[in-house]
Parts: C-alpha cells; sequence; structure tokens
C-alpha cells in the first residue's frame, strides 16, 4: 500500500470529492525535418489537408460546447482560430514549400506559422501581440493531428475522475463535464484563474496552486480533494476515508434537509421580509442560484467575460450573456456590477507595484471611456427586460460618482437619438468598499439609488491588510468592530437618504453575522447560492428589535475576538432555534 | 479595380472578430481582395495577412478589389473596415 501523501494548495473551490486520479497533460510536439522522395509530395500534401480538415472538426466541437454550457455565442472567439487554421495564405504557401523543398509537412508548417507569428509578435500594440497564443494554439492542434499524437481531452474523464493537472487551458476548462468530473487539483492557477471560475460554477471541488504534483500521482490512484481545507490527500489511509465518505454523507444529508427550505420566504419571526440574493460570476449559475432559492443575483461579476478570452469582449458579446441572465431571472431583479480589475488585464503591457491601491476598476473605467461606456451601453440595452440593475466597484470619492453619473447619461442620450430602447428607471448603485466612501456615505447618498457593502474589500481596506498574504491574513477579521462601526455609518446614510442598503461578500452568508448585519440595518443579503437556504433559516428565527439591539451593543467593543464572543452568546440566548442551523 | 484609402474606425481596431468577417464576406465574392497599411500588402482574404497589418483605430489602410464583381466586393468589405463592433 502506497503511503499518503498530503499536499496543501489554494481551495479554489469549496466541496469534498473523493475518486481516482484522471492525469490531464498537455503534450509537447516534437518537431523534425526529412527530406521526402518526389513520388510521395502528393501524400505529403494529402496528409495535411487531412490534419486541417480534423482540426476544424475539433475546433468547431468545441466552439459549440462554449456556447453551450457559457453562453450563446461566446465561443465566438474561435472562428479566429478556426480561419486562420484553413487560412488562404498559410495553406498555399505550406503546399507549394512542400513542393518546392521536398521536405515533410510538419517541419514546412511550423515554420510558416512561425514566421506568421514573430511578425505578429514585432507588433507594438498588445492586442496584435497577444494573437500570437493563437496562432500557437492552432498550430499545435495541427502538429498534433499529423504527428498522431493523441492529446487526452478531460472529455474522456471517466466517471468519478479528480482531474490531476499542471495547467488547464481554458479552452479545455469548459470541457469538463461535471457529471464525470467530480474534483480538480493544479499545480497553477489561483482563486482567480479560468479554472477556479469553471469549477466554482459547476460546484466541483478544486485545489489549486498547488506546487509540484504530477509527478506523486498516477492515473487511477486514489485522491481526495478537500475544498473546505485547501488539502489533497493522495492514496489516502483507510481511516482518512471512513472520516472523508462519513464528512461527505453528512454534507450530503444536510443538503437534502435544506432543499425544503429553498422555497420558503426570506422573512424574519416577526415578518419582515429581507432580500436574499445570489453572487454569481458565470450565466450557468443562475440555475443553482434559483435552486437554492434566490430572491434575485445581487451581484453579477462580470470580470469573467474579459477573463475567459484575449481581450475585451464587444458590446454584442456582452448584451447577450446580461440579456440572458436577465430573462432567466424575471421576475427577480439581477444587479449587473461594471468591470472591478486591475488594468493589466485588459492592457497587457501594464503593470504597477500596489495593484490593490493602484489602477483598478473604477478608476481604469473613468480612465477608459470608450471601453466603459461599451459595457453600459450592453448593460443599458438588456435593461430592457426592467429587471436589471447597474452598480459600480471601488468607489472612493464623490467626484467619482458623479463622473460615473455624467457618463451614464451621455450612453443613455447616444442610445435615445439612436432609438434603442432602455429601462429609464434602471436604478444606478454603487459598491461601498472603501473606508471613505463609508465616511462620505450620506453624500454619495444623494446621487444613487443603493449602496451595496463589499464586505471583503472594506475589511481589507479598512484593516490594511491584504488577506492573501499569509503572514498577516489572520489580521483580517470582517466582525472587527472598525468594519461594523462603517457597516453602520453606510446603512443609516442610506435610510437617511431613503435608499436600500445591501452587502455582498462572504460576511452576508455567515450565521453568525446575519442578526447583526440585519440589526444594523441592511435591507439585502447577497451570497454564494449554496449558502442560501441555511441564511434563510437563520433569518426566519430572528425578531428584529432584538437584533437592533444586538447590533447595537457589539460596537461597543474592542476586539473582533470580543465581537464574536458576544454574538455567539447573544444569539443563542435570544433566538434559541437558531442553535439547530448554526450546527 | 478600385483601390481607395480607409480609416479604421473600430475602437478595437481591426481584431480577430472583424478581420475575421472581412474574411469570411470576401470569401463570397470572386475578386481578388488586398489590403496595404504602410507599403505592405497582404491577401485580404487571409486573417493572417489582416493580422499581422496590426491595424489601430485611425490606421490608413488600401482597400484593393479587382475583378468581376470588384464594385460590389468593395462596398461590402469598406463597411466592416470602417464598422464599430
Amino acid at each position: 500500500m502506497p503511503k499518503e501523501k498530503i499536499l496543501h494548495g489554494i481551495p479554489a473551490s469549496k466541496g469534498i470529492a473523493y475518486g481516482k486520479a484522471f492525469i490531464y497533460e498537455i503534450k509537447k510536439t516534437e518537431i523534425f525535418q526529412t527530406p521526402i522522395l518526389s513520388v510521395y509530395l502528393k501524400e505529403e500534401v494529402a496528409r495535411f489537408e487531412r490534419a486541417i480538415e480534423k482540426t476544424k472538426e475539433e475546433l468547431k466541437k468545441i466552439k459549440e460546447q462554449i456556447n453551450r454550457e457559457i453562453g450563446e455565442d461566446f465561443g465566438q472567439f474561435l472562428d479566429a482560430q478556426i480561419m486562420m487554421l484553413g487560412d488562404e495564405s498559410i495553406v498555399e504557401t505550406v503546399k507549394q514549400r512542400i513542393f518546392d523543398e521536398k521536405k515533410n509537412v510538419e517541419y514546412i508548417y511550423n515554420e510558416v506559422t512561425g514566421e506568421y507569428a514573430k511578425k505578429l509578435g514585432e507588433s507594438k500594440n498588445a492586442y496584435f501581440k497577444e494573437r500570437v497564443v493563437d496562432i500557437y494554439d492552432v498550430g499545435e492542434r495541427v502538429l498534433k493531428n499529423l504527428l498522431e499524437i493523441s492529446q487526452t481531452s478531460v472529455l474522456e474523464a471517466p466517471s468519478g475522475s479528480i482531474v490531476v493537472a499542471r495547467d488547464i487551458p481554458p479552452s479545455e476548462a469548459t470541457l469538463i463535464n461535471p457529471k464525470n468530473v467530480i474534483g480538480i487539483a493544479m499545480e497553477l492557477g489561483g482563486r482567480t484563474s479560468h479554472t477556479a471560475i469553471t469549477a466554482r460554477a459547476l460546484e466541483i471541488p478544486a485545489i489549486l496552486g498547488i506546487g509540484e504534483l504530477m509527478g506523486k500521482v498516477q492515473n487511477g490512484d486514489d485522491v481526495i480533494v478537500d475544498g473546505e481545507r485547501g488539502i489533497v490527500i493522495i492514496h489516502p489511509s483507510a481511516g482518512r476515508v471512513t472520516y472523508y465518505e462519513t464528512q461527505q454523507k453528512k454534507t450530503q444529508q444536510l443538503e437534502k434537509a435544506l432543499l425544503p427550505v429553498c422555497e420558503l420566504s426570506p422573512e424574519t419571526r416577526d415578518g419582515k421580509h429581507i432580500d436574499i440574493s445570489a453572487n454569481i460570476e458565470f450565466f450557468a449559475e443562475a440555475g443553482h442560484a434559483i435552486k437554492y432559492g434566490a430572491i434575485g443575483i445581487g451581484l453579477f461579476r462580470t470580470e469573467f467575460l474579459y477573463l475567459a478570452r484575449h481581450g475585451s469582449p464587444s458590446e454584442e458579446e456582452q448584451f447577450k450573456v446580461y440579456n440572458a441572465l436577465a430573462k432567466k431571472m424575471k421576475p427577480h431583479a439581477v444587479i449587473i456590477r461594471t468591470y472591478d480589475l486591475g488594468g493589466d488585464k485588459i492592457f497587457f503591457d501594464y503593470h504597477e507595484a500596489n495593484p490593490f491601491l493602484g489602477w483598478r476598476a473604477i478608476r481604469v473605467c473613468l480612465k477608459e471611456k470608450e471601453f466603459f461606456k461599451t459595457q453600459i451601453r450592453a448593460i443599458l440595452r438588456a435593461s430592457v427586460n426592467k429587471n436589471i440593475k447597474i452598480m459600480f466597484p471601488m468607489i472612493a470619492t464623490y467626484e467619482e460618482i458623479k463622473r460615473v453619473r455624467l457618463i451614464f447619461n451621455e450612453v443613455k442620450q447616444e442610445l435615445k437619438s439612436k432609438k434603442i430602447d432602455f429601462d429609464e428607471e434602471i436604478q444606478l448603485g454603487i459598491m461601498m468598499e472603501t473606508p471613505s466612501a463609508a465616511l462620505m456615505a450620506p453624500f454619495l447618498a444623494q446621487e444613487v439609488d443603493f449602496f451595496s457593502i463589499g464586505s471583503n474589500d472594506l475589511t481589507q481596506y479598512t484593516l490594511a491588510v491584504d488577506r492573501g498574504n499569509e503572514k498577516i491574513s489572520q489580521l483580517f477579521d470582517h466582525y472587527h468592530p472598525a468594519v461594523l462601526k462603517l457597516i453602520k455609518e453606510i446603512a443609516s446614510a442610506g435610510h437617511g437618504a431613503n435608499i436600500w442598503v445591501g452587502l455582498c461578500g462572504e460576511l452576508a452568508g455567515d450565521p453568525l453575522a446575519i442578526p447583526l448585519l440585519i440589526g444594523l440595518g441592511i435591507d439585502e443579503l447577497s451570497m454564494s447560492p449554496s449558502s442560501i437556504p441555511k441564511a434563510k433559516l437563520v433569518l426566519r428565527t430572528l425578531i428584529i428589535s432584538q437584533c437592533q439591539e444586538i447590533a447595537q451593543e457589539a460596537l461597543n467593543f474592542r476586539t473582533a475576538l470580543e465581537v464574536k464572543k458576544f454574538l455567539n452568546r447573544m444569539v443563542r440566548k435570544r433566538f434559541p432555534g437558531i442553535e439547530e442551523v448554526m450546527k | 479595380m478600385i483601390k481607395e484609402i480607409i480609416t479604421i474606425l473600430n475602437e478595437n481596431g481591426l481584431h480577430a472578430l472583424p478581420a475575421s468577417r472581412f474574411v469570411k464576406l470576401a470569401e463570397k465574392f470572386s475578386s481578388k481582395v488586398e489590403l496595404v497599411k504602410d507599403g505592405v500588402r497582404v491577401n485580404g482574404k487571409s486573417i493572417m495577412g489582416i493580422l499581422t497589418l496590426a491595424c489601430e483605430k485611425g490606421a490608413k489602410v488600401t482597400l484593393i478589389c479587382n475583378g468581376k464583381d470588384e464594385k460590389e466586393t468593395f462596398a461590402a468589405l469598406r463597411q466592416i473596415l470602417e464598422g464599430q463592433d
């Protein structure tokens, strides 16, 4: 019996999976050069044509899969690859050179595509430079088909597979079938990598960024992926297996028990309705949101649209996704948050020393006005469904919201003059995630229709802690009184101006935090879909006046630990039913 | 033969999507299609050729159509070069 090995990584998608390793490896192609006898030259050309045809079929299949699973027309970027594949200049040049040079097609094809890649690579424009990736992508596929190297695909993973890989390219990640793939372990990648996003959308547990992994696992090995603790266990001992199987059973039973809860209306024991909605980043997740009983989408992250493809998505591409989501969630609302990444994600030659305090989110959008307007236009056009709200991230100053509104109105006017329909009453809100916004909330509230508190970033910026940094991540605590005081400021300012105040972020789905947040006056809680049933159960044990008393007192403590101790004690005492849920 | 200088108006330049649309459309006509930028001449029915021109917004390219249906070809392709998507 091989010895048990435990590897640590980044827990990128929650859950526990126990299955057999399926190794996904990108096979390298080696190009050789050999002379071809004149009589065989025709066959060499025919071989080339067959390889092109076969590759075209492969790409079409992937495109269909992407369109089906991510969203209609989302595989459009593969069109460019399909065209590069059948490109007249390349195909003709290759054929001609086979006859002229009397050499094997692999060698010639590699030379010809290499020349194009070189030309593109010399371009000063980052976008065109990046297209080299496409040439290599296509080229690799053709060469593999020529050399008859069978590239394994995650499509072939049998039922009960844990996919083990160094890296899974985006085009491959979209082919993961959750019926067969139950877990993912990867050497590279982090929480925002394409694979992580896909795994979360499909509810497959995943550990990424493990470091050395491939040499330690073989096809068919027993593997456990623990997405709660961020560990991968290879050759688990019998005791370990029993432990995890029990855990899994418990989770399944809990989920089953919670299913009827999804239907319950989200209100407190004394009848106050609180909107419980879902945070999603992927169209496919809308299904989970509905299944778990979300009252709409409280946060639709649009970053995926930018990360999933090379370059920024067109208005049309974005519109299709927003429109489909709005239609799917009707009659409930969908809050779409605009671009919330660093500038380096769209301007590939841009780097900075301090990204979290740098050129990101709204700061990128206000500088790159046309880029910003494209997204706003797509959102406005989808708002004809009458259930879309728009939300802007990382507002830190009053000037910023003023400028955002100016641009927003400009786009509205442009649409009007072109006679393009949109929802004239669309609500405009901002994320409250910087301390400066919280302190200036009474002024900001005059300019918007709602606030949504981003508790993760608000905590990070208030406590000046990068939670991704292991050395200091223990300093990151949502329950810190400084954070709670700011939340209170925001809620009071919002209500003072008659606008609603929501909270999206991990805190919203934390059973211990819910009574506190309700007591502070939060009107809407938006959380990951799977947290919703539990949150509803918690909510239904609460009484508003008592939550308010608890919240008032919680603000008087000195440390996060004191707050948590107090909450644990008080919540159980005041709301006896909660004990059952908290377990 | 029709030959004219056209300015690229698309925000992102003649990137992969409009370029592939351009080629797809060009292939529907029998005329020979060529693009010239900064003295470099490429086949207008080759996406690789077009991409290597790296046309950004504001770039001036010469569109050359030559053949029986050159008039229709030119009119159709011009729209893509001047388009906004």
